[in-house]
């Protein structure tokens, strides 16, 4: 089956800030995806470009076979989405909302929206700007929903969320992913996308770190702690590729990726080492190991003059 | 049944829900014949994956666990309870090994082990099986 979303090499260029660099990844039908990353990451630009509501500086995006440069407005017919922070008619009630949107889609949107805010036990007569953000949450929710779309695309889908409706949220995700649906969902909530995605993607500052299959992922990188001799003065080396590593005196911690039997094998003879340890690890540590890795240390830059000013006694 | 799934924990999950079910297989929670939840059910009872689900009980069946009742869904197969009890065995005797492996390399001195298993052997007799869990509230399954 063809991929329900292909991004190929794209880049996104704000003023001299790069949004999104050479990103590149594809989405088969019927699994969820996350992208995980920081706030500014790129995540909501990413987004914003699958279903046509920005354009890309290069590279291409495809949604449902559909090019998302040229035919947003049909991919959105076929998309349900619910934004970060979901714009609606806000003199509008919860059921005038869903007649007006069922307007532009086919005859069975109203129906399974009313079935859907029943569910969700959403006031029928209240108006928009009335409700709670959880509220409001559940009714951008049932509107991405009701005409039974081929993909369900979520940006950070509960953050700010009480417990409560962000347990409904996940509910209907998860029974979504039931029936077969495809659901992206860009979430920085790590312990989240932990218990419901299938693939992960990293992205930082524009840049993707990786696209994966999660329990691949996690079955691939290890963190291992590491106690040297006394006496032993020099690092040794670790095999596979070493995402993070703190060191303490004679105790070390790092998290690896892919490093084999033969390389622990060989860590382990080592003269210097006394004693290894090798842990499974959670997504929260894979995260924070590639956060830390190569270039997130790049400081900030502050102006000059700005900086001077600060310093002055 | 009810479920105990720590999200933070390093096992992944679908490997506790296998474990859960086998304990509760071998403890008589979930008895021969006993029809298990859906996929879907459960997916969304403890709101994960149903891939991750799937899975879970595609390995039960691959280990006789589980069986196929046409039409209706997953059961817990004949003999199920006898394997998970023997597996049940099998799991304590890794742990146990992880035990030793770490005290090994501690340099603890192999008699003073001995003396530590004597010493918990001694201790009262192990307590009868834990009654069943009992009405808990579904949320306890877990929002962090």
């Amino acid at each position: 089956m063809p991929p329900v979303i292909r991004i190929q090499r794209l880049s996104k260029r704000f003023g001299a800030e790069l949004a999104l660099n050479e990103v590149s990844f594809e989405v088969p039908p019927g699994v969820v995806f996350a992208l995980l990353g920081e706030n500014g990451a790129g995540k909501t630009t990413a987004i914003r470009i699958m279903l046509g509501l920005a354009q890309p500086n290069s590279g291409k995006a495809e949604v449902l076979g559909l090019d998302s440069a040229k035919q947003g407005l049909q991919i959105r017919q076929r998309v349900g989405y619910v934004a970060e922070r979901p714009t609606l008619y806000e003199w509008m009630s919860v059921e005038e909302i869903g007649w007006f949107t069922a307007g532009f889609y086919g005859p069975g949107f109203l129906p399974e929206y009313v079935k859907l805010a029943t569910q969700f036990g959403l006031p029928p007569k209240k108006k928009l700007k009335t409700l709670s953000k959880g509220t409001r949450a559940k009714v951008a929710l049932s509107l991405a929903l009701a005409h039974q779309p081929d993909l369900l695309v979520l940006d950070e889908p509960t953050s700010g969320l009480d417990a409560m409706v962000r347990r409904e949220f996940l509910e209907s995700m998860v029974d979504r992913a039931s029936q077969g649906q495809t659901v992206f969902l860009s979430s920085h909530q790590i312990i989240e996308v932990e218990r419901v995605a299938d693939i992960v993607a990293i992205l930082r500052k524009g840049k993707l770190l990786l696209v994966e299959p999660l329990d691949e992922l996690k079955a691939a990188v290890k963190r291992l702690i590491i106690t040297l001799k006394d006496g032993a003065t020099t690092m040794p080396a670790l095999g596979g590729h070493v995402l993070s590593q703190q060191w303490q005196q004679r105790q070390g911690q790092a998290i690896v990726r892919g490093m084999t039997d033969g390389q622990l094998a060989m860590l382990r003879a080592n003269d210097g080492v006394a004693a290894v340890e090798v842990h499974p690890t959670s997504l929260e540590d894979i995260f924070i190991a590639y956060m830390q890795g190569n270039g997130a240390a790049s400081s900030p830059q502050w102006s000059r003059n700005i900086l001077q000013e600060a310093l002055q006694p | 049944m009810f479920f105990q799934i720590d999200f933070g924990d390093t096992l992944p999950i679908y490997d506790q829900v296998v474990r859960q079910i086998k304990f509760a297989v071998a403890g008589g929670v979930l008895k021969e014949g006993e029809l298990v939840t859906s996929v879907r059910e459960l997916a969304r009872e403890l709101t994960i994956n149903p891939n991750t689900v799937a899975r879970a009980y595609h390995r039960l069946q691959d280990d006789g666990i589980l069986a196929s009742v046409r039409g209706t869904g997953l059961a817990v197969a004949a003999g199920a309870a006898n394997r998970c009890r023997e597996e049940r065995v099998e799991l304590i005797r890794l742990r146990l090994e992880q035990v030793f492996a770490e005290a090994k390399q501690s340099r603890i001195d192999p008699h003073k082990l001995r003396e530590l298993v004597e010493q918990q052997l001694a201790e009262e007799p192990p307590s009868p099986p834990a009654p069943l869990p009992k009405g808990e509230e579904r949320t306890e399954h877990g929002l962090s």
